[in-house]
C-alpha cells in the first residue's frame, strides 16, 4: 500500500515535471514575443533588442529552462516579464481569489446537487424527477458564458441585488470580493451541481434497489432513515471522483465566467499571461494546475482504494 | 472476420430495444435528427442569405418578414441560425471524429504493446491533462493561428488524451483473452489483431465515448468562437452569433437566443443519445467526469 | 502672477483670426449625417454639486501599464487629471495656454520660445520651472523613453533646449517649423518634474487638478482634489479608475450602477443601445471623434501598384459602408483622414467608381482580386466595418476573406505587417501632427509604409512657410495628394459613444481631451 502510494507520487512528480516542460516548448513557440508585447503598437527595432537582452530572451533555450528548473525548486518562480513583480506574491492573491469562488461554487453546487439528486433518485420517472432532470440537462448544455451573462443580466442590471463586476483590483480584501462572489459561483456551481445531479440520482436508484435497503426497509425503518443512514452514504461514493476533478477544473481557471464578472482570478491571469508572454506566470501556472490535478487524481484513487478491498490487492500485486 | 463473444452478441442485440425503449433516448435521437435535417435543407429552408447585410434594417425585432430578427448588421438571424447548423455538425463531427481515432489509435497501441511504450504513452497523456484546459487551448490555438483545422488540432490535443486512457483500460480487459492471444501466437501484426479482435469488442466504449465527447465538442467549438478563436466573420457559426449579440441581450433578445436555443438543443439531444447508448450497452457514462 | 483663467483665449500669436471663422464655418457645415442621432443629447450640464467622487471604469493599457505620459504603455485616462501640458487644444482645434502663457518663434521658425506660468506648484510642493519644462521635452527624445512621440519631435535639437530664467524656456529646431506649438499639444507631452524619469511611472507628480492617492497597474487607483492647482479647485473631491478589460463587463458595470464613466470605450450600435436602455445610464455623441481607417500597406503586393490603391478607393461606396457599419453615426470622409472641421480641410473628394476600379484593376494586371482583410475584436466597430467593406467592394470584382486575429497581438503581428487590416486613430490632432504621423518616411506611426518623396517635401515647405495663405494652399495640395495617392482607406469618420450615468454633469471630451475640472456629479 504504502509502495504503492509512494509510486504514484513519484509518477505524480513526473507528470508536473513533463507538463512543465511541455508549456516551456509551447510558449517558445508562440509567434510574437514578449518584448513586443511590453513595448506596444509602437516600439522601435532597437527598444524591442534592448528589451530582449534585458529579459534575457537572447539566451539559449536549454540554459532558460534549466535556470528556471532550479529556481522553481528553490520556490523562487521568478518575476513576472510585465509586471516586474514576483510570481509568487501574484499567484498566491489570485489562487486566493479563486478559491474563494471555487469554495463557494463547491458548497453551493454540493448542496444543490445532493437535495435535488436525492429528490429525482426517490421520485423517479415522477414530477419532481422529470423536472430536475430537465433543468440539469439543460445546465449541461448551456455554455457557460450564457449562463453568466443570463446570471449578470437578471441579478445585476434588471434587479440589482449583486455587482455585475468586480472594480477592485486582485490585491483586494475578502470582505470587499464577498458580495461579488455570488453570481460567478452561482454560475459555475450550475454547471457542476448539474453533473453530479446525474451520476448522484442513478446511485440513489441503484441503491434504493439494492438488497440491503430493503432489508431495512423490512426491518421497519422510516424511509428518511433509510435514505439518510444507508442509501445516501454509499451513493455518495461514485461522486467522490466527480467532486475531485471539479475541483481542479475550478482552479484551472474558469476564464468566460471570470472575463464576465472582471473578477481577478486565475483564469484571468492565465489569460493575460498568454496574451503577454509571460512566462514565469504561464510556467507557475502550469506547474500550479497540474501539481493540483495529479495530487487530487492521487487522493481520489487511495480514497477509493480504502473502500475498496479488491482494488486494494489489484494495486499491491 | 468479425469475432464478437457471446456476451457482445446478445448486447448488441438488446441496443435496439433499449433505444426504441426509452422515452428520453428517443427524445435525444430525434433532436440530433432534426439538426441533421435542418441543416442538410438549409439552403431550401433559409429565407435569406446568411451573410447578406441590410443596412435599411438593423437590430430589426421578429416579424413576419424575419421570423426570428436581424442583427447589428441587418441580416437574418434565422437564416444564420439554419445555415449555422451545418457550420455546428460538420466541426463536431470532423473534431470529434479526430478525437476518437487518435484516442482510439494510442489507447489500443498502449494496451496492445505495455511495456515502456505504454509508460511513456501514459505519462504524456497525464502531463496533458493535468494542464489546465483553458492554458492548453490558448497555447494551441495562439501557436497555429484560426480556421478549422486549427480548431480540429486543439480539440483533440485536450480531449483524446482523455479517450486514450478510457480506451486503454477497456483494452486492456480483452486482450488477455483466450481468443486476442490466439491472433497473436499465430503471428499476426498488430494492426490486424487489433482491428479484428480487439476493437470490435471494445466498439461500445467507443461508441459511448464517440457520443459523449460529440455533446462536450459542441460546447469547446461554441466556446472558442464566443472567444474569438474560432470561427472567422461573417460566418454564422453559433458561438461566434452569441458573442456578436449578447451585448443587446436586453434590448435585442431574439439575435442571441435563436443560436443558444439551437446550440442547447443540439448538446441536449447528444447527451440524451449518450445516455441511451450507455445505458443500453452497459457501459459506465460517467468515468470521465468533467472537462 | 500672469492670472490666466480657465484658457477658453488662444494665445497664439501666429494664426489670426481667419482660423477661428473657418472654423466656425466648418462646425456649421459638416454636421454629422447621421438619421436617427438620439444619442446626441445624452449628456448632462448644469449645477453640479461640490464634491463627490466619480467612478470611471477603463480598459487596462496593459499589465505594466505607467504614469509616464511619454510612455507608450501610459494609463492614458490618469494623465489628464495628474498633468498639464505647456499648451494644450482648445475646444475647437487652436493651441491654447496651459502651463505656458505665450510663445513666439523667431524669424525664420528656428528657434521657439515660451513665457511659463508662475506661481504654479508640483504635488509635491515643489514650485514649477523651466528646468521641469526642459527636461520633460528631453525625456520624451531619450531613446531610453521608446516614446511615440520622439519621431514627431525630432525636429528637436535636444541640445539646444535652454532656460535663461525660471520662466522662460527656450527650443531650438534643426528644420524651422512654423507650427511648432501643435506638436506640443499631443498627450504624450505633459510636463513632469525635473529629473523623474525613473520614479514618474509610479508618482504620477504633476501640477493638474487632481494629486495621485494611488495606483495600481491593470487595477484599481484614486486621484484626490488638488485644492492648489492654479486653474482653481476642480469640481470633484476625487475619481476612481477602475481597469476592466471586457467591453461587456464595462458595459454591465455602468448599468448596474458600479461606475459612472467608461472611458475608452467607443460604443458600437449594439452597445449603445443596451446603455441607452439602462434606468440610470444615457449616450453621449462626440461627432466625428474616430477616424476609421483601412490602410494598404504600399509594400505589399498587391498595393505597391498606385492603380490597385486608387481601384479600392474607387470600389467602395463609402455612404453604405457608414450605414451597415455604423447606422449613419458618422460622416462620410473619401479617403481624406483630415476632418471637416480642421481650419485646413480640404474640400476634395473623388467619387466612388467600381467600373472604373475595375478598368484599374485590369490595367494592373490584378482583375478578381482576392484578399485576406485583418480584423480583431480589440475595438467593438472593427469587425462590423470589415464586413461593411468586403460586402461594398464586391461591386468591383473584389473579394477579402475576413480573417479575425486575437486583439491582444493585433496591433504587433497584424497591423502594418499584413497587406489590408482595420485600424483607426482618433481626431483631435492638429493637421500637421497628423500628417507627419501617418505619411511621413520617418514616423513609426506611418502605417501605410509609404515612402513618397513628394509627399516628404510637400510636408517639409509647409512647416518652412509663415505665410497663412499660403500655408493653407499647402496643406489642401498635400490632402489632395493623399487622397489620390496614398495607400490610406478612409471611409468615414465615426461617431464616438460614450456611455456614462445620468448623474454625470459637464461631461466633456475633444479626442484625447478629458475636462476633468469641471465634470461633476448632479447637484
Amino acid at each position: 500500500m504504502i509502495r504503492y502510494v509512494l509510486r504514484r507520487l513519484a509518477l505524480a512528480v513526473l507528470t508536473v515535471w513533463l507538463a512543465s516542460l511541455g508549456i516551456f516548448l509551447a510558449v517558445h513557440a508562440l509567434p510574437g514575443d514578449v518584448a513586443t508585447q511590453i513595448l506596444g503598437r509602437d516600439a522601435t527595432p532597437q527598444a524591442v533588442a534592448a528589451m530582449r537582452t534585458e529579459l534575457g530572451l537572447n539566451e539559449p533555450l536549454w540554459q532558460r529552462y534549466g535556470d528556471w528548473l532550479s529556481g522553481a525548486l528553490h520556490g523562487d518562480f521568478g518575476t513576472s516579464l510585465v509586471t516586474h513583480q514576483p510570481v509568487a506574491d501574484e499567484l498566491t492573491l489570485r489562487l486566493r481569489n479563486t478559491l474563494l469562488i471555487a469554495a463557494l461554487a463547491i458548497v453551493l453546487g454540493i448542496v444543490l446537487a445532493l437535495v435535488c439528486g436525492v429528490v429525482a433518485g426517490l421520485t423517479r420517472d415522477r414530477w419532481p424527477d422529470m423536472l430536475i432532470s430537465t433543468l440539469s440537462l439543460a445546465g449541461m448544455s448551456m455554455p457557460e458564458f450564457v449562463i453568466a451573462t443570463l446570471l449578470a443580466l437578471a441579478f445585476a442590471v434588471a434587479i440589482p441585488i449583486f455587482p455585475a463586476v468586480v472594480t477592485a483590483g486582485p490585491d483586494a480584501t475578502v470582505a470587499e470580493l464577498l458580495p461579488a462572489l455570488w453570481l460567478p459561483a452561482c454560475a459555475l456551481s450550475v454547471v457542476m451541481a448539474a453533473y453530479i445531479i446525474r451520476m448522484l440520482r442513478t446511485s440513489v436508484i441503484d441503491t434504493m434497489a439494492s438488497e440491503f435497503v430493503a432489508t431495512a426497509r423490512l426491518r421497519g425503518l422510516a424511509p428518511a432513515r433509510v435514505v439518510l443512514r444507508h442509501a445516501l452514504p454509499s451513493a455518495l461514493l461514485p461522486t467522490v471522483n466527480v467532486v475531485a476533478m471539479n475541483i481542479a477544473w475550478l482552479l484551472g481557471g474558469v476564464v468566460v465566467v471570470e472575463s464576465v464578472f472582471n473578477y481577478p482570478g486565475l483564469g484571468v491571469l492565465t489569460v493575460d499571461a498568454v496574451h503577454n508572454r509571460d512566462l514565469p506566470v504561464l510556467q507557475a501556472i502550469a506547474l500550479l494546475g497540474a501539481a493540483t490535478y495529479a495530487l487530487l487524481n492521487l487522493a481520489a484513487d487511495v480514497v477509493a482504494m480504502l473502500l475498496n478491498p479488491r482494488l486494494r490487492r489489484r494495486a499491491v500485486a | 472476420m468479425m469475432t464478437l463473444s457471446g456476451a457482445g452478441r446478445r448486447r448488441w442485440g438488446a441496443v435496439a430495444g433499449v433505444l426504441t425503449g426509452s422515452r428520453s433516448t428517443l427524445i435525444g435521437f430525434v433532436l440530433v435528427g432534426a439538426h441533421l435535417v435542418l441543416a442538410l435543407a438549409a439552403p431550401v429552408l433559409a429565407p435569406y442569405s446568411p451573410i447578406v447585410n441590410n443596412g435599411a434594417l438593423p437590430i430589426d425585432a421578429p416579424s413576419l418578414a424575419h421570423w426570428a430578427g436581424t442583427d447589428q448588421l441587418g441580416r437574418d438571424v434565422l437564416s444564420r441560425t439554419l445555415y449555422g447548423g451545418r457550420l455546428a455538425l460538420t466541426d463536431t463531427a470532423l473534431a470529434t471524429i479526430g478525437v476518437i481515432i487518435v484516442g482510439t489509435a494510442v489507447g489500443c497501441l498502449a494496451a496492445y504493446w505495455r511495456g515502456w511504450f505504454d509508460e511513456v504513452v501514459m505519462r504524456i497523456v497525464d502531463a496533458v491533462l493535468s494542464v489546465p484546459t483553458i492554458l492548453a487551448l490558448l497555447v494551441v490555438v495562439t501557436v497555429a493561428g484560426s480556421g478549422t483545422w486549427v480548431l480540429m488540432l486543439a480539440v483533440t490535443t485536450v480531449y483524446a488524451p482523455a479517450v486514450a486512457r478510457v480506451v486503454r483500460a477497456a483494452a486492456l480487459e480483452v486482450i488477455p483473452l483466450d481468443y486476442v492471444t490466439a491472433a497473436r501466437a499465430r503471428g499476426e501484426r498488430a494492426f490486424a489483431v487489433l482491428s479484428r479482435e480487439v476493437l470490435p469488442n471494445i466498439l461500445d466504449v467507443v461508441l459511448v465515448e464517440t457520443a459523449m465527447r460529440a455533446s462536450w465538442v459542441v460546447l469547446l467549438i461554441s466556446s472558442l468562437s464566443f472567444l474569438g478563436f474560432g470561427a472567422d466573420p461573417p460566418s454564422p457559426d453559433w458561438g461566434l452569433m452569441v458573442a456578436e449579440n449578447r451585448s443587446m441581450l436586453a434590448v435585442a433578445p431574439w439575435a442571441s437566443l435563436a443560436p443558444i436555443i439551437a446550440l442547447a438543443t443540439l448538446v441536449i439531444g447528444l447527451n440524451l443519445a449518450a445516455d441511451g447508448l450507455a445505458k443500453s450497452l452497459g457501459v459506465d457514462r460517467m468515468r470521465g467526469g468533467v472537462a | 502672477m500672469t492670472s490666466i483663467s480657465g484658457g477658453g483665449i488662444s494665445r497664439r500669436t501666429l494664426l489670426g483670426a481667419g482660423g477661428a471663422a473657418a472654423l466656425a464655418l466648418g462646425l456649421g457645415a459638416c454636421s454629422s449625417g447621421n438619421s436617427a442621432g438620439s444619442f446626441s443629447s445624452g449628456a448632462a450640464s448644469g449645477p453640479a454639486r461640490k464634491g463627490g467622487v466619480l467612478r470611471i471604469a477603463r480598459p487596462p493599457a496593459s499589465s505594466g501599464e505607467l504614469l509616464d505620459p511619454a510612455s507608450s504603455l501610459s494609463a492614458y485616462e490618469y494623465l489628464g487629471a495628474l498633468y498639464n501640458r505647456l499648451v494644450r487644444r482648445g475646444a475647437s482645434g487652436e493651441t491654447v495656454a496651459d502651463l505656458a502663457t505665450q510663445w513666439e518663434p523667431n524669424a525664420d521658425a528656428t528657434q521657439w520660445t515660451f513665457r511659463l506660468r508662475q506661481g504654479v506648484t508640483f504635488h509635491n510642493g515643489k514650485p514649477f520651472t523651466s528646468a521641469d519644462a526642459a527636461y520633460t521635452i528631453k525625456h520624451i527624445l531619450d531613446p531610453d523613453t521608446a516614446s511615440p512621440q520622439a519621431g514627431v519631435l525630432s525636429i528637436v535639437d535636444p541640445a539646444s533646449i535652454t532656460t535663461p530664467d525660471d520662466h522662460t524656456l527656450v527650443v531650438g529646431l534643426k528644420t524651422p517649423h512654423a507650427e511648432f506649438p501643435t506638436l506640443l499639444t499631443h498627450y504624450n507631452c505633459y510636463v513632469i518634474p525635473d529629473g523623474s524619469a525613473a520614479s514618474i511611472g509610479r508618482t504620477g507628480i504633476g501640477t493638474g487638478p487632481f494629486a495621485l492617492k494611488s495606483f495600481t497597474p491593470a487595477a484599481q487607483g484614486e486621484v484626490t482634489a488638488n485644492p492648489d492647482y492654479f486653474g482653481g479647485r476642480p469640481t470633484l473631491d476625487g475619481i476612481v479608475f477602475s481597469a476592466i478589460a471586457d467591453v461587456q463587463a464595462r458595459v454591465n458595470a455602468l448599468l448596474a450602477k458600479q461606475v459612472d464613466v467608461l472611458a475608452q470605450t467607443p460604443l458600437d450600435h449594439a452597445n449603445a443601445k443596451a446603455v441607452q436602455a439602462g434606468a440610470d445610464a444615457t449616450v453621449t455623441e462626440i461627432e466625428n471623434a474616430q477616424i476609421n481607417v483601412l490602410p494598404m500597406l504600399t509594400t505589399a503586393a498587391p498595393f505597391t501598384d498606385v492603380r490597385v490603391r486608387q481601384a479600392f478607393k474607387l470600389a467602395y461606396d463609402p455612404a453604405s459602408v457608414l450605414t451597415v457599419a455604423a447606422q449613419n453615426y458618422g460622416t462620410v470622409a473619401h479617403d481624406n483622414p483630415v476632418v471637416p472641421d480642421d481650419p485646413y480641410y480640404a474640400d476634395y473628394a473623388v467619387e466612388s467608381d467600381p467600373d472604373k476600379a475595375r478598368w484599374l484593376l485590369k490595367q494592373a494586371g490584378a482583375e478578381n482580386l482576392r484578399l485576406d482583410l485583418y480584423t480583431s475584436n480589440y475595438q467593438s466597430g472593427f469587425t462590423p466595418l470589415a464586413l461593411a467593406f468586403k460586402a461594398s467592394v464586391a461591386r468591383a470584382g473584389i473579394t477579402l476573406d475576413i480573417k479575425n486575429a486575437p486583439s491582444d497581438s493585433y496591433y504587433t503581428k497584424v497591423w502594418m505587417k499584413r497587406p489590408l487590416c482595420v485600424s483607426y486613430w482618433y481626431t483631435g490632432r492638429g493637421i500637421d501632427q497628423l500628417l507627419n504621423e501617418y505619411f511621413g518616411s520617418g514616423s513609426s506611426y506611418n502605417e501605410t509604409a509609404w515612402k513618397d518623396s513628394t509627399m516628404d517635401n510637400m510636408l517639409g515647405a509647409v512647416r518652412r512657410e509663415v505665410d497663412e495663405a499660403k500655408r493653407k494652399q499647402l496643406y489642401q495640395d498635400a490632402q489632395k495628394y493623399v487622397v489620390d495617392n496614398s495607400g490610406l482607406l478612409v471611409p468615414f469618420f465615426g461617431s464616438r459613444l460614450t456611455g456614462l450615468s445620468k448623474q454625470v454633469v459637464n461631461y466633456a471630451e475633444d479626442g484625447f481631451e478629458f475636462d476633468y475640472q469641471n465634470i461633476g456629479l448632479k447637484a
